[in-house]
């Protein structure tokens, strides 16, 4: 079994999350979309961490199974994970909304332009949401949000509209404000700036990154496709393919050196001005996203993979340490 | 002008204008359509008048006057809007000489009676069934009670009428046959006949509500359903919110569309309440339309549709107002499809 | 060849038992009149008679058979159905697709003209209309149905219209320079197909039970015989009174299944051709 060992130095790295064998699968008519498949993951306190790859991947679903958000048809088939030294996946959803949810680990769902919801004003909802979990007055509650919303330079003039009164950018940043209500030691960010204008996504983003220096949040895990949001607030990428881990390490590494033909296809797809990029030149992922039902044997990333060598349709490649705190899967880098 | 004022200006004037077009239809219905019997019976007075003038009735007279032939077509719609603005709705034939409004005003009690509690009690229980069976879909209570739903929204309310008053005062004779009150009673405020009023409006009432019930509880299933799955519902969850709260969202927010829906229907459920009062010879608009409309009594006919369409208005704008009270983005003007 | 859309529909069982049931009841009163060979509209009979094995469902006051008179009524009212269908959705789809493709003053005028059709009880104008008619046949009396139900359905498809007119193959279309009637046809359309025949069916329910309604005020047909005409003379010579419920028992449960099994095919239907709910 190996661990994703991120953080810092050897000596102070403390672990906020630790998941491991996790095996998140969809049951559907005709058998399991084995969206996460065996997986191991842990996040130290202080850390931000990008989780990037094609749609598909398993993103997603890895960030609800390690929220414990499993929903039918999603069903947590094997693994434990544990937060802050307590194991959530033995919680029953009673247990774990009442414990974990808003409380130690939060989660800003993709579309948060619904995520509000749309016949309570943004202030009664963030009442019902404190008064829940803590047992305070209303005016404390006012007082706390409204310190909140000026902590993270929103308008506190917002909390008496209705979501739809708010610009979608405004209704992103206030989700997150609302998430983070409770301080939860993680929060986990599906897509922050997918259907955001340029001017808004830097304003999501500064805010992510003072949701750490302020101390409200203490690690970060986020998925996004945009390499430009990596290079900008994570401190380390792992990056998914079909269910599982190909390649993780420092950001700096990962977007000047990718070493899995996978993570390196990645890179060079994206039409951005990164001059990494620029040097390479671009190229696409030739052939298509892998079945998740019947996903192909050995690496699973052999048939679209270039480099791909007679044992990789057959061996599968462990996740194994490659230099320092780089992990790589893959038979060229053993 | 704020949204909410903006809101309810307008669906007052369509509402107004909705109701002078319909005036206007009543108006033209009888006096163009080609082949049409009043045509022929105003003729047939005419000629009447002309070989045997004694011969001709008070109440034809009355016809005569009212629908003046003879004279253009706008002066005749003049007149008659004239009249109807100052209330005169004219005489009835087959109730000669009772006017029209009296008339109407006789009768519509009762059918309100019927209609405005069953309306309300339908759409209560028949969400609170709806909702249940979202909320437990897939399971027993729902996979028993949808068939149910299915069946009863499509079941005329006359016909369960005809069901029930032949399980329940026929075969087991526990409840009357037909009428209001019984025939021996006079109208009074009495506790007894108030009692006997109650004995004979539950199986009237009855059929209309089971006939509703159907329609609102498969409409309020489809949209909770829809909205157990929004975002919202799942980021409230994902904060910890407990289920019993979140539920309370979405109850809150499938009742919007149920209200709208509410503005919709009035028509239908007032046109089935209108049809069962037949089968319980229940003393209202409903027997008073269908006996203005056998005998052709044109008086009638027009007086009667004309108060009633303006009480289905009036409804509809009650309505109008209440969602407009209690959905916020009403209130804050968002314009949406 | 089967298009492959009508192989999966069948493999739906709500779609099979709701159309079975349908056209089980049809096949019955279309077959059944032939190969019970009774003239409804005859005297065949004394008059009143209960059920037994010369006349299985009896006869009503006329001595006419009222097997027969079922039977009969069934066809009529599937075709009064399907006319007052037809005419619905032919006025609905016009309107709605004019309104959803030409925004604007078209849009506006044709949704004020369709709220004012939607907020009046079909019901009432029928029955106004109806009344002023000396002689209704089936057709005639489809088309007073059919004037009357369509609102929904236009204001359905125009929301339809006018989200598909953002979609990207409109662009394409739009570049190439068709004309909008060709656009219409060939792109839009076929998109909306699968909700039309959706609302057709619906349709057809409604108008089932709509001309049952006029029937029971005595503004049905006036020749001939149908589901709500059966029910009209049993209502009018107190057929649950006298408690001959074979008169009025038969005529209801074929509404309500012919009713009931449409509603049903157009519930399998929306579940097939709309995009699903999450959670399965």
């Amino acid at each position: 079994m190996n661990t994703l060992a991120l953080g810092l130095k050897e000596v102070e790295r403390v672990t906020l999350l630790k998941a491991e064998g996790v095996k998140a699968y969809y049951s559907i008519r005709q058998g399991y979309v084995k969206a996460v498949d065996g997986l191991d993951l842990v996040i130290d306190k202080g850390i931000t961490l990008g989780v990037a790859g094609e749609s598909g991947c398993g993103k997603s679903t890895l960030m609800n199974a390690l929220m414990m958000n499993v929903k039918l048809p999603l069903h947590l088939i094997e693994g434990t994970i544990a937060l802050d030294g307590e194991v959530i996946s033995k919680m029953d959803r009673s247990m774990l909304k009442k414990k974990i949810w808003g409380v130690q680990a939060s989660m800003v769902p993709q579309s948060a332009l619904n995520a509000l919801m749309p016949t309570k004003r943004i202030m009664d909802f963030v009442r019902d949401v404190i008064k829940h979990h803590l047992n305070v007055t209303d005016s404390e509650i006012v007082s706390m949000a409204k310190k909140r919303f000026e902590e993270l330079n929103l308008r506190v003039e917002a909390l008496d509209l209705y979501p739809h009164e708010l610009s979608g950018g405004m209704k992103q940043r206030a989700v997150i404000a609302v998430s983070t209500l409770l301080n939860p030691k993680l929060l986990i960010v599906d897509e922050p700036t997918s259907a955001l204008d340029v001017s808004t996504q830097k304003q999501v983003l500064k805010m992510l990154m003072e949701l750490k220096t302020t101390g409200i949040t203490e690690s970060i895990i986020f998925v996004t496709h945009d390499i430009a949001v990596l290079r900008q607030i994570a401190d380390y990428i792992v990056i998914m393919y079909a269910g599982k881990i190909v390649e993780s390490g420092s950001t700096e590494d990962i977007l000047h050196d990718p070493k899995h033909p996978y993570t390196y296809c990645l890179i060079n797809a994206v039409v951005t001005p990164e001059p990494e990029v620029r040097k390479r030149g671009l190229t696409s992922i030739p052939g298509e996203p892998p079945d998740l039902i019947n996903p192909p044997g050995g690496c699973r990333f052999h048939p679209r993979c270039v480099k791909a060598m007679d044992e990789c349709g057959s061996v599968e490649p462990v996740l194994a340490k490659f230099r320092g705190n780089r992990l790589v899967a893959c038979h060229l880098f053993k | 002008m704020n949204p909410f004022a903006r809101f309810i200006a307008r669906r007052l004037g369509f509402l107004i204008a909705t109701f002078i077009i319909f005036v206007l239809v009543v108006f033209a219905l009888p006096r163009t359509i080609p082949g049409n019997p009043l045509a022929a019976l105003l003729y047939q007075i005419i000629q009447q008048a002309q070989t045997n003038p004694d011969l001709v009735t008070a109440v034809q007279k009355r016809l005569m006057e009212e629908f003046g032939i003879g004279r253009p077509l706008h002066i005749q719609f003049f007149e008659f809007a004239s009249r109807l603005l100052q209330g005169d709705l004219g005489t009835s034939i087959s109730f000669y000489p009772r006017k029209v409004a009296d008339l109407v005003f006789a009768f519509l009690p009762w059918s309100l009676g019927l209609l405005i509690p069953a309306t309300i009690v339908s759409w209560i229980v028949g969400n609170f069934l709806g909702a249940l069976a979202a909320y437990r879909r897939k399971t027993t209570v729902d996979n028993a009670l949808l068939p149910v739903f299915l069946t009863l929204s499509q079941t005329p309310y006359y016909w369960l009428a005809m069901i029930l008053l032949y399980i329940f005062a026929v075969m087991f004779k526990i409840f009357p046959l037909s009428g209001a009150y019984s025939t021996l009673k006079i109208p009074a405020l009495t506790i007894s006949f108030i009692l006997d009023m109650l004995y004979h409006y539950v199986l009237p009432f009855l059929s209309i509500v089971s006939g509703a019930i159907g329609g609102w509880a498969i409409g309020m299933r489809s949209m909770v359903i829809y909205e157990l799955g929004a975002d919202y519902v799942s980021f409230a969850d994902s904060l910890g919110l407990p289920d019993s709260k979140v539920l309370r969202y979405v109850f809150r927010n499938s009742m919007l569309p149920q209200v709208t829906g509410l503005a919709l229907n009035l028509g239908l459920i007032l046109g089935g309440a209108l049809i069962t009062e037949l089968v319980f010879s229940y003393p209202g608009t409903g027997f008073l339309i269908f006996r203005a409309l056998s005998t052709l009594d044109y008086p009638l006919i027009q007086g009667t549709f004309i108060l009633l369409i303006s009480t289905l208005l009036l409804a509809n704008f009650i309505v109008d107002l209440i969602y407009a009270y209690i959905d916020p983005r009403i209130r804050t003007g968002y314009v949406g499809e | 060849m089967v298009p492959p859309i009508i192989k999966d529909l069948f493999k739906i069982k709500k779609f099979d038992i709701s159309l079975a049931l349908f056209v089980g009841i049809m096949l019955t009163g279309v077959f059944g009149s032939i190969l019970y060979n009774v003239n409804p509209l005859a005297a065949v009979g004394p008059p009143e008679q209960p059920p037994s094995d010369r006349f299985p469902l009896g006869t009503n006051s006329w001595g006419r058979d009222n097997l027969a008179l079922l039977l009969s009524g069934i066809e009529s009212s599937i075709y009064i159905g399907l006319t007052a269908a037809l005419i619905s959705i032919a006025i609905g789809v016009t309107i709605g697709v004019i309104s959803g493709f030409k925004s604007g003053l078209t849009d506006s005028s044709l949704m004020l003209v369709t709220d004012v059709v939607l907020v009046l009880p079909s019901i009432l104008i029928m029955m106004l209309i109806a009344a002023y008619l000396k002689e209704r046949n089936p057709f005639f009396v489809s088309i007073i149905i059919g004037l009357t139900s369509w609102p929904w359905v236009a204001r359905a498809v125009r929301s339809q219209m006018m989200s598909l007119k953002t979609r990207e193959f409109m662009y394409m279309s739009r570049m190439a320079g068709l004309r909008d009637m060709r656009i219409i046809v060939e792109d839009l359309l076929p998109n909306m197909m699968s909700y039309v025949f959706m609302a057709f069916v619906l349709l057809m329910s409604g108008a089932m039970i709509a001309e049952a309604g006029l029937s029971m005020i005595g503004l049905g047909v006036t020749k001939g015989t149908s589901l709500g005409i059966i029910l009209y003379w049993a209502q009018i010579l107190e057929a649950v009174r006298r408690g001959l419920w074979w008169w009025f028992i038969p005529p209801g449960v074929c509404l309500v299944a012919l009713a009931t099994s449409l509603l049903l095919l157009s519930t399998a239907l929306d579940e097939y051709f709309s995009p699903r709910l999450k959670g399965g």
